[in-house]
């Protein structure tokens, strides 16, 4: 079941960032803030936390694709969101092996990680020069915004998702285990 | 221990070659999108057009509903202009039979202000917001190239920045910079000649285009309209872009600049125009003269 609802609920996601911007209201932009949903990226990290084991790597590989994508279709330069994607998505990775997955790990780890992945575009988009805003007015105006909104999100996700991706993940690696 | 330790470190570094490698060929000056740019942008692009309908509607609606607000105030006055247009009608009428009769009889038979549109609807937005763009459900197979200009109703709106089959992404005014420059005419209601200049970009403190002008002019009055003049060899002439909100001087004092407020809606796009320019468009990068059709 996992193998085909997963690449599904994230080709979704995909598609819904592109809604995104008639979503967010306009008062926002009034007050110069900039939120960017990374709704998919919420989503990697809680694969990464509830489907995933410790040995497997199936929400990399996804981060991979799924940065990929969002490059082609929403930006122009390619590999930018492929790597902050992955390059944090194999962060969560290191850090579940330390620490338990509950509510309140899962939280804390998820506002560091989205805080870092946004941080990581800014400063490729920074050096790119297809931002030019100061380092001062990004902490203020874009991460702090998104940061708190996405985490919103990430509740939402959480309680929708939690049971149903450990459910996934149980069916899937006890069917390998005994099979094999 | 350590031999893991060394993997993980030449995997970061091989990714960050391949990261700035890769950044590097989409920076490249690109005319044509690789194969497997266009094949995900135009299967995500459908998906976005069944997925995305009910939600379009949805905002829409609730637009509607705040214009409704309004509705009293605005008919009051749309009634007044009303009254005016027909009269304005009347002159366009008899100036194009006129225009036409004098081309016939200098047998030109094209003009740069001609043009055919090619209507196409708004599918996404960039959720990225540094990236002014968003996707349109028309690509090369409707007839739709790079660099075409693109407008609503109510002005220019921006440009065709990259198509693939079926769908193509649109970078918008606000995203324009001075590797994208737009050549304009003001209009000067107190003399013959037109205001000639460039736009070169866009403001993000006053939200503004940035107009800089070839000459100076002595008086160029607040208000005036401007409109794309066709010279820069890929937009049509006559396409209205904006009006005037102030002029001044650039920082060294040596240039005319003009701050220019786009008359066109950035935020809120639904339906838009593909200008396809009927006469010849000439591309300057590659040195000679591609026939468009």
């Amino acid at each position: 079941m996992s193998r085909i609802y997963l690449p599904l609920i994230l080709a979704l996601l995909i598609i819904l960032q592109g809604a995104t911007a008639n979503l967010i209201p306009a008062s926002f932009d009034a007050a110069g803030w900039i939120v960017v949903i990374h709704g998919c990226f919420l989503f990697l990290v809680l694969i990464k936390l509830f489907y995933d084991l410790e040995t497997t790597y199936y929400a990399l590989l996804a981060a991979l694709f799924v940065g990929l994508i969002i490059d082609i279709i929403y930006t122009d330069i390619i590999g930018v969101y492929m790597f902050s994607y992955a390059l944090m998505i194999y962060f969560v990775h290191g850090m579940r092996k330390l620490l338990q997955t509950n509510f309140y790990v899962a939280t804390l780890l998820t506002m560091v990680s989205l805080g870092l992945v946004d941080a990581l575009l800014y400063f490729i988009y920074h050096f790119i020069g297809v931002t030019q805003l100061e380092m001062v007015d990004y902490l203020t105006y874009r991460l702090m915004p998104t940061v708190a909104i996405n985490l919103i999100l990430f509740f939402v996700l959480y309680l929708l998702f939690r049971k149903t991706l450990i459910k996934w993940s149980d069916e899937r690696f006890d069917l390998e285990k005994s099979t094999n | 221990m350590s031999f893991f330790r060394r993997k993980r470190l030449f995997s970061i570094l091989l990714a960050l070659i391949i990261l700035v490698g890769l950044i590097g060929f989409s920076l490249m000056n690109r005319d044509q999108r690789t194969s497997i740019e266009e094949f995900f942008q135009d299967s995500f692009g459908w998906a976005q057009m069944i997925v995305l309908k009910p939600i379009n509607y949805l905002t829409d609606v609730v637009s509607n509903i705040d214009d409704m607000k309004n509705m009293y105030d605005e008919n009051r006055v749309l009634k007044e202009n009303l009254g005016q247009y027909q009269k304005v009608l009347y002159e366009v009428q008899e100036l194009r039979k006129e225009n036409a009769e004098l081309m016939g009889a200098l047998e030109k038979s094209e003009s740069i202000r001609d043009y055919t549109p090619i209507h196409a609807t708004v599918i996404a937005r960039s959720p990225e917001k540094w990236f002014k763009q968003v996707t349109i459900d028309k690509g090369i197979q409707d007839g739709v190239q790079k660099d075409m200009a693109v407008i609503t109703a109510e002005g220019m709106i921006g440009k065709i920045h990259s198509a693939s089959q079926f769908t193509s992404n649109v970078l918008l005014l606000n995203g324009f910079d001075r590797s994208n420059r737009i050549a304009v005419n003001v209009d000067l209601s107190d003399s013959d000649q037109d205001a000639r200049g460039f736009i070169l970009g866009y403001s993000e403190e006053r939200n503004q285009l940035l107009l800089e002008f070839t000459e100076y002019y002595d008086e160029i009055p607040e208000g005036e309209f401007v409109f794309s003049s066709g010279l820069g060899g890929v937009f049509p002439d006559g396409l209205e872009i904006g009006q005037i909100d102030e002029v001044s001087t650039d920082q060294y004092g040596l240039t005319q600049i003009a701050y220019v407020q786009p008359s066109a809606n950035l935020d809120d796009l639904r339906h838009v125009i593909v200008v396809d320019r009927d006469i010849e468009t000439v591309f300057d990068d590659d040195g000679e003269d591609e026939v468009e059709n």
